[in-house]
């Protein structure tokens, strides 16, 4: 974090003159707005990038909140930010001014992971719920003093993982509680795509700013900004965290100057010796997000919103006898794939991240604690720092006793 | 080159002589023809000692058996008679199944009911998955077109007196093929067969050459739709027929309920009974698959009460006790079939 304050100042122009002065100030609990049930919630955006945009553009939708505020240093993600807006809504460059304002109840953060950090413990230093991105910290001691001082605060602290709260991965997990897989010993997952993941810069001076994903000074790379969801995703599944991990990296394909990885490929050790392969290659995209799960009875393959289950073929009752007289198996359903329900009948499908900032607002007005927090969080953000140093180090990292002392 | 010719002669009487006591003309063996076919798998399994029966004639009896009995196929009979305002002509597959189904309808106290089609549809269980599930105003709605003494079958055509009327003979349709397929098998010579379609059977005659009876497996119900079968028992029918109705692998799920697909004419609602698989034996497998849904709709006591009154049946049902425990019972002529329990 230290090392280079200049260049991140730069990125962070609008915050410069405040960066870090809050952060060493000792920290003292506040207090959330109480949000009275038929109230909707007064929310501000910091970061109205592509994804805070893309929130903002669900949250205009949402009966629940009224989006009073937004902070971007970069004019035009501002103005696309206040044009979804409510008509009143303040727009600031400073995200310590947006927070200054006492009217607003919660604020979701979407900007890079390197601010996740200062600008989380300064909106629980401002009392404000937090709806945080993914990942959650850019290393591990910010998780770890993360969650003590989430803890110490009393406010609602969600963190963006919406997969948590999509009817799939609930499915998903109440098959594998099913025995439907039988017995479970490996995960796939690849977050893959065909493309070097830059967003056009008009000014090269505003290049490190808009494509911070190149550049390790501010993220993890495609294991923090992909393979996160994935990583997630098998902890939710497992009711764990890794215990260890193996990796290698390189960046072998878009040779552009960036320094983080354009491939890498982990194998995570889960408890039971449970294996979770995450993988994620900037160069092919055949089924770009997809996540396997390896039964002894059958296989699940989780695709963006649908999920395949391909049964073992065993032939087991063939051989003793000569014929088998039961329910009719339909055609359909041997050595293919049978997809899987879920949902209620006539429900609408949404967005998964519309279930999850609905379950925000129903944590900010009934005091809850969210599904995916700042715990879910710190062991995820702690396994892809693992899965990183694997890779940079070429050497196993295990999982230390005080991460989640 | 005389000598040579006279050489190669006799070499071919020699050759010939061979071949022909190589030529297993008096040993049987095991013929096997594999497929899908109305949505499921089916195999079919002779001992004889030639091939008489192909894939090709197996396949054109399927064929002619969908175009009238299909409510999948479009243009079936099935369809047309269900589209049709007042009725149809039967071609021979429809006339007998819908001849058969009305006795059963008759002899199970209106639990076995082709005319279930409309209720079918609304569960989501016909050709076409529904979205939401129907509340007990629409299940109202579609009585007055339940109940097939609607039907009336006026020489060789088959006449609704409700124009609503839609009939469904999925329940008892593979059954009677596998009757079709086995008196094919018979009419070309095949004396000892097993005929399997999506888990109905037929079985004459022995295992050739070894004269081993033939074995089948009684599946354990699966927890899942596509679950492989376990085997719970082993039987021998000798020559007779064997067909299975169980709710576990054709369901669907409404707030954490499993609603079968079997529907009970009389409510309107999915059966929701103890019994998760009933297995009938029976002379022809048209009885057996005839009956088989309505045991699992009657209950316990309802399946024995109607085997009583009907000899020349036999059943073997699993059911789930109060507790959640699953627990087997049998009619008291089925244990002649038993040769082996299954690990439970």
């Amino acid at each position: 974090m230290t090392q280079s304050r200049t260049r991140r100042e730069f990125i962070a122009t609008g915050l410069a003159a405040m960066a870090g002065a809050g952060l060493s100030a000792a920290f003292s609990p506040a207090f959330g707005h109480a949000v009275r049930p038929a109230d909707r919630i007064r929310l501000g955006i910091i970061g109205t990038g592509s994804r805070g945009a893309g929130l903002a553009t669900l949250i205009r939708e949402m009966p629940d909140y009224e989006l009073v505020a937004c902070c971007d240093i970069i004019p035009e993600n501002l103005q696309k930010g206040l044009s979804l807006a409510a008509k009143n809504a303040k727009g600031y460059t400073d995200y310590r001014k947006l927070l200054d304002d006492k009217s607003i109840d919660a604020v979701v953060i979407a900007t890079p992971l390197y601010l996740h950090y200062p600008m989380a413990v300064a909106a629980l230093q401002a009392g404000k719920h937090i709806y945080l991105e993914k990942s959650m910290t850019y290393d591990i001691p910010q998780a770890i003093d993360l969650v003590k001082k989430v803890k110490a605060s009393g406010l609602v602290f969600q963190i963006g993982y919406q997969y948590r709260y999509y009817g799939l991965y609930h499915r998903v997990k109440e098959i594998m509680k099913e025995n439907w897989l039988g017995k479970i010993t490996h995960f796939e997952c690849q977050y893959n795509r065909n493309s070097n993941w830059r967003f056009p810069v008009k000014d090269p001076k505003m290049e490190r700013a808009i494509n911070w994903r190149m550049y390790r000074e501010y993220c993890g790379g495609p294991l923090s900004e992909l393979c996160a969801h994935e990583i997630d995703v098998v902890n939710y599944l497992t009711d764990s965290r890794p215990v260890k991990v193996v990796g290698l990296g390189g960046i072998n394909y878009w040779k552009d100057g960036r320094d983080t990885y354009d491939n890498i490929r982990t194998v995570y050790d889960y408890p039971n010796g449970v294996k979770a392969s995450v993988t994620s290659v900037l160069s092919n995209a055949y089924n770009g997000y997809s996540i396997r799960i390896l039964g002894d009875k059958a296989t699940v393959e989780i695709l963006r919103d649908k999920a395949l289950i391909y049964p073992e073929i065993t032939n087991n009752a063939r051989g003793v006898v000569d014929g088998v007289t039961g329910a009719t198996i339909a055609v359909a359903t041997q050595g293919k794939g049978v997809e899987v329900k879920f949902g209620k009948a006539g429900e609408a499908e949404l967005e998964p991240t519309v279930f999850a900032l609905k379950d925000f607002a129903e944590c900010v007005r009934n005091k809850k604690e969210p599904i995916s927090n700042v715990e879910t969080g710190r062991d995820g953000s702690i396994a892809i720092h693992m899965g990183n140093a694997a890779a940079d180090t070429e050497k196993v990292q295990y999982w230390k006793p005080e991460y989640s002392a | 080159m005389r000598s040579r010719r006279q050489l190669a002669g006799s070499m071919a009487i020699i050759m010939c002589f061979v071949l022909s006591a190589l030529r297993p003309a008096t040993i049987p063996r095991t013929y096997r023809i594999t497929g899908q076919a109305q949505g499921t798998n089916y195999a079919i399994t002779w001992y004889a000692s030639r091939q008489s029966v192909t894939q090709a004639q197996i396949d054109s009896i399927f064929k002619s058996l969908d175009a009238s009995l299909s409510i999948y196929k479009p243009g079936s009979l099935i369809g047309r008679f269900n589209e049709s305002e007042t009725g149809i002509e039967m071609d021979r597959h429809l006339a007998h199944v819908v001849e058969k189904s009305m006795q059963i309808y008759r002899q199970t106290g209106g639990l076995s009911d082709i005319t279930v089609y409309p209720l079918v549809r609304a569960w989501g269980f016909g050709a076409k998955a529904a979205d939401a599930l129907p509340d007990s105003a629409a299940i109202r709605l579609l009585m007055p077109c339940v109940g097939s003494d609607k039907l009336k079958i006026k020489g060789s055509r088959l006449v609704k007196t409700v124009p609503c009327v839609q009939i469904d003979v999925n329940g008892i349709a593979q059954g009677y093929s596998v009757d079709v397929l086995a008196r094919f098998l018979e009419a070309h010579g095949i004396g000892n067969y097993m005929v399997e379609v999506g888990g109905e059977i037929r079985t004459k005659g022995r295992k050739l050459p070894g004269e081993e009876p033939m074995k089948i497996g009684i599946e354990t119900p699966s927890t899942t739709e596509f679950d492989a079968p376990a085997i719970r028992e082993v039987i021998t029918i000798g020559d007779g027929a064997v067909t299975t109705s169980g709710s576990y692998r054709k369901f669907r799920e409404s707030g954490g309920m499993r609603l079968s697909h079997i529907i009970d004419p009389k409510t309107g609602f999915p059966v929701q009974r103890e019994i998760i698989s009933a297995t009938v034996v029976a002379r022809e497998a048209i009885t057996a698959d005839g009956f088989d849904n309505a045991l699992l709709a009657a209950g316990i006591d309802g399946a024995f009460e109607i085997l009583r009154t009907h000899p020349g049946m036999e059943a073997y049902l699993i059911y789930r006790k109060p507790d959640g425990a699953v627990a087997d019972t049998a009619s008291a002529g089925f244990a002649r079939y038993v040769v082996k329990t299954g690990e439970r």
